[in-house]
């Protein structure tokens, strides 16, 4: 074991420590107590990273597997089984990063028994599940040909799993090809919120293409990583081939990701210097033009530094690709934006770590990576050799608790963190303005936040006096701080049941529900009539007209930036008033005496003058108002009397509903 | 599909009062709203607030809550069929299927759907144009509540004729589009405004094309590829193997007779 190896593992372990200290969060408290995850930004990066690119990056798999199985290319032979365990791993850590994100991970299963064809996903779940078997069935042999597994079942199932390589590799392209590709089409569905430059109709070609190239150099860079960590040789012709290949695919992707965006017109858009030009040409740039170009050339193809360099850049920019296209590129609302938690991180890179970890494991204890190539000398200790702890070396035996510390320490340093982050995520309930009884009204400090002005029925604590059915609530009517039991019902039933809420309600704001009392309540002894809002709005041209009262440049249309009724109605005032006309606009309404003799006896006299055979002679005269019949009727709009009514069962239903 | 069940908004009589907002969220049991981090305010959708409305500057009052598609983005994208379209005609869900991938969000044209983000069992919340209301033969308690007849219950070309003859009637108070009417093939919740509402989507520019069909056009591919890939593959696979036989035959009859 080399002591690179040996550090690799330490931090590898150091990592899945701090997966652990997260996982415990995440399931305890749910998805928004360690990620940012909004209803803005729905996927974020366990989604774009651990499923999106994850199974971009086992793509090797099944390109290596048809190259040797398929197209009879031999000399590719000893990178099959690292691909097709790098896929295998890869796919099994897709699935368990679902289980993060999912939020009902238990319910995981569910797409085997209950169908929707018409879902991408759908298909992508279902390709995905049957491809995960069918990598482990085509990685079996590899497990079973380790001599502590010589039974007869074990020997029989191991000749039957090689006899079925052929359509297992087959079964796997077709399912490969088939979600590959189709985790692109899952952004057939959003033409408006992802990014002209990202989305395309030919996306799950795109996806399906980028994807070849990637797992040609997601098998070129593992194999470097294991050459380096492992301590042996590269197979340095055959990784030129890969290279060389990886090229001409990466080519083919430019074509077909250029000319799309030609064909739609939109290719200029990547020069006008917005953000997402500027990622898009940083994407392309590093996952395929530069690797495409670089790989073109001899000497770098046979190098491994050069190798090296154009694997990293493609890898990284697919990564980017698949991550522009679920997270990037996408369109929020603004002020949404989407940067992933620490714990998103950790959880992504520790799901990395501990499949490393596993991949490590395989390597060193079955056949995963052949000498089969020219110099190739694995130095892996225990394959095909069933040892024991006794006669190990100390530094072997050492290691699993070097090993357990550095998980452990990795999750003390997690936990130190975690209940930080879950402070300011976990929201505190906000506390609405209350009233109850026997106390003002005092809207909450934070305006912004203060949601409901919820008023509490009376009756419920202390039962009303008058009408035990009869909503009574304590409001502060003026907002001057000065509580008044407020009869809702009788004052539904007076202006007129459900269709009358507006009369006092039309000038809703968050904080001020309510026109005061004083709107109407400008004389002491008689009812007024109400600013009918409704009637206003029709006759000024609907919302257009709202400038007419409140000016234009009110920043708010409220009840504060309303123009005083006696500037436009100034000369229905009567002329004889004792009251000077309100000019303060809180006091919107002349007294009720004045209102009817200004705007009724004007109007009644203006008609009849002009038509005067259609109105009777009585129409402007004094007894048309001031008559003891009438007087009769507006007595019986008094609360006292009017409450005497029945309430209506729908009156009753909406008082508790609107305070 | 004769007699669809929709809502007509129409923004120019909504005077902003949240009657409607109160009695959804008695309707539903939706409780009180909670601010999540970086949210200034409550005015948006949550998962306590199925219907909110949008104040746009010029005391313009917009209702948003879930349009009800006809053909739904949200229904083809669920992958269990959490999401669906009931036979009556509103879009519901169904908790019991639901895992979770919250595909529905990022499906939806209109942002609608929202999620339970600090439940540790989170589901998907949304406007059900209050499903059990209608079999009961109500209407829709948003509708029910407010005051000013901005909302109208009914069927969806009655509310369509309805909206016609509003803008007919008076061409100069409205936006001469009923929203709603085509987009993305045709929505349950129809709008009539004297602004133009592209802030109610995600583009000024709806297609009327069902977001579904794009969808489609990728997924009928499958049985082809199925079909083409495998033959592809055995056939290249067969060809290659037979050529090498062929080949190793040649050279151990060439070596054989070498012999002879």
């Amino acid at each position: 074991m080399t002591d690179r190896l040996t550090a690799l593992k330490t931090t590898l372990w150091t990592l899945v420590g701090i997966l652990a200290a997260v996982t415990a969060v995440r399931f305890t408290w749910g998805l928004g107590s360690v990620t940012h995850l909004s209803d803005a930004a729905p996927w974020g990066l366990w989604i774009g990273f651990d499923v999106m690119s994850g199974v971009a990056l086992a793509a090797g798999g099944f390109v290596l597997a048809a190259t040797v199985y398929i197209f009879g290319l031999e000399r590719y032979r000893p990178f099959v089984r690292p691909a097709v365990l790098t896929a295998l791993l890869g796919y099994a850590a897709v699935a368990v990063g679902l289980l993060y994100d999912l939020g009902l991970p238990w319910r995981i299963w569910h797409p085997v028994l209950h169908w929707q064809h018409r879902s991408v996903l759908f298909e992508v779940a279902m390709c995905v599940m049957l491809y995960l078997t069918v990598l482990a069935l085509e990685f079996a042999p590899t497990v079973l040909e380790h001599p502590r597994l010589s039974g007869r079942f074990f020997r029989g199932a191991l000749k039957t799993l090689k006899k079925a390589t052929i359509p297992l590799v087959i079964t796997g392209i077709v399912l490969s090809t088939l979600h590959q590709s189709s985790l692109g089409s899952l952004f057939l569905i959003t033409p408006y919120r992802l990014h002209p430059l990202w989305y395309s109709h030919i996306i799950y070609l795109l996806y399906f293409v980028s994807a070849v190239g990637l797992g040609l150099m997601m098998v070129t860079l593992e194999s470097l990583l294991s050459a380096w960590f492992m301590g042996h040789q590269a197979h340095r012709r055959e990784l030129s081939g890969l290279g060389l290949a990886a090229s001409v695919v990466l080519w083919i992707y430019l074509a077909l990701r250029l000319g799309d965006l030609a064909m739609r017109g939109v290719l200029g858009m990547a020069l006008d210097g917005s953000r997402q030009a500027d990622l898009f040409l940083l994407e392309i740039t590093v996952s395929a033009v530069a690797p495409a170009t670089l790989l073109l050339f001899r000497r770098v193809r046979s190098s491994l530094g050069g190798l090296a360099l154009c694997s990293v850049l493609t890898v990284s920019g697919m990564i980017l690709y698949r991550l522009d296209t679920s997270i990037l590129a996408f369109a929020r609302p603004e002020g949404f934006a989407y940067f992933p938690s620490w714990e998103e991180f950790a959880v992504s890179i520790g799901i990395v770590a501990s499949f490393a970890l596993i991949f490590i494991f395989f390597v060193e204890h079955f056949r995963v990576y052949d000498d089969v190539g020219k110099g190739a000398r694995p130095v892996i200790r225990t394959s095909h050799d069933p040892a024991t702890l006794f006669g190990l070396q100390p530094s072997v035996r050492a290691a699993p608790r070097r090993y357990s510390a550095a998980a452990l320490a990795g999750m003390t340093v997690a936990l130190v963190f975690l209940p930080m982050a879950r402070k300011g995520s976990i929201p505190s309930p906000t506390s609405p303005a209350r009233s109850v009884p026997g106390q003002v009204l005092v809207p909450d400090s934070g305006a912004g936040r203060t949601l409901l002005l919820a008023t509490r029925r009376l009756s419920e604590d202390a039962p009303a006096t008058k009408e035990q059915d009869h909503l009574l609530l304590l409001i502060d009517g003026n907002q001057n701080g000065n509580a008044v039991l407020f009869d809702h019902d009788a004052h539904i039933e007076r202006m007129g049941a459900d269709s009358s809420c507006g009369t006092c309600h039309h000038l809703s704001l968050p904080l001020d529900r309510t026109a005061p009392c004083s709107a109407c309540h400008r004389d002491m002894y008689d009812t007024t009539v109400t600013f009918d809002h409704r009637a206003h709005e029709e006759a000024l041209g609907g919302n257009a007209g709202c400038a007419q009262c409140h000016g234009a440049d009110a920043p708010v249309k409220s009840y504060e930036s309303a123009t005083a009724c006696m500037e436009c109605h100034a000369a229905d005032a009567a002329s004889s008033s004792i009251i000077d006309p309100p000019r303060d606009r809180w006091l919107a309404a002349v007294s009720y005496e004045d209102a009817m003799h200004g705007l009724c006896v004007k109007c009644h006299e203006r008609e009849k003058e002009k038509s005067p055979d259609r109105y009777a002679s009585y129409l402007a005269e004094c007894r048309n108002c001031h008559d003891p019949d009438l007087r009769a009727r507006l007595q019986a709009l008094e609360p006292a009397k009017s409450s005497q009514v029945e309430p209506q069962a729908g009156t009753q239903r909406r008082a508790r509903r609107v305070p | 599909m004769s007699r669809v069940p929709a809502i007509l908004v129409d923004t120019t009589r909504c005077t902003g009062c949240e009657a409607c907002v109160l009695a959804c969220k008695e309707e539903n049991h939706l409780g009180e709203d909670r601010l999540r981090p970086g949210q200034e305010t409550v005015d948006g959708l949550s998962s306590t607030r199925f219907t909110t409305i949008l104040r746009r500057p010029g005391e313009h009052f917009v209702k948003q809550q879930c349009r009800h598609c006809l053909d739904p983005a949200c229904v083809s994208a669920c992958l269990v069929g959490a999401m669906q379209k009931s036979p009556e005609g509103p879009v519901i869900y169904d908790s019991e299927l639901c895992i979770g991938c919250r595909y529905c969000l990022v499906a939806c044209p209109y942002g609608i759907p929202r999620y339970e983000w600090d439940e540790s069992v989170p589901y998907v919340r949304k406007c059900t144009l209050c499903y059990p209301r209608l079999t009961e033969g109500k209407e829709p308690a948003c509708v029910e509540a407010c005051p000013h007849e901005a909302l109208s219950f009914g069927s969806r070309e009655a509310l369509l004729a309805e909206a016609h003859r509003r803008l007919a009637s008076a061409p100069q108070r409205y936006v001469q589009h009923v929203y709603g009417e085509h987009e993305v093939g045709g929505t349950s919740v129809l709008y009539l405004a004297d602004v133009s509402l592209g802030f109610l989507g995600w583009s000024d520019h709806l297609s009327d094309e069902p977001l579904p069909l794009l969808s489609w056009a990728s997924l009928k591919k499958v049985p082809p590829v199925i079909v083409g890939m495998g033959t592809l593959m055995g056939g290249i696979h067969w060809v290659i193997r037979r050529r090498m036989q062929l080949a190793a035959r040649a050279a151990e009859e060439a070596t054989g007779g070498e012999d002879d």
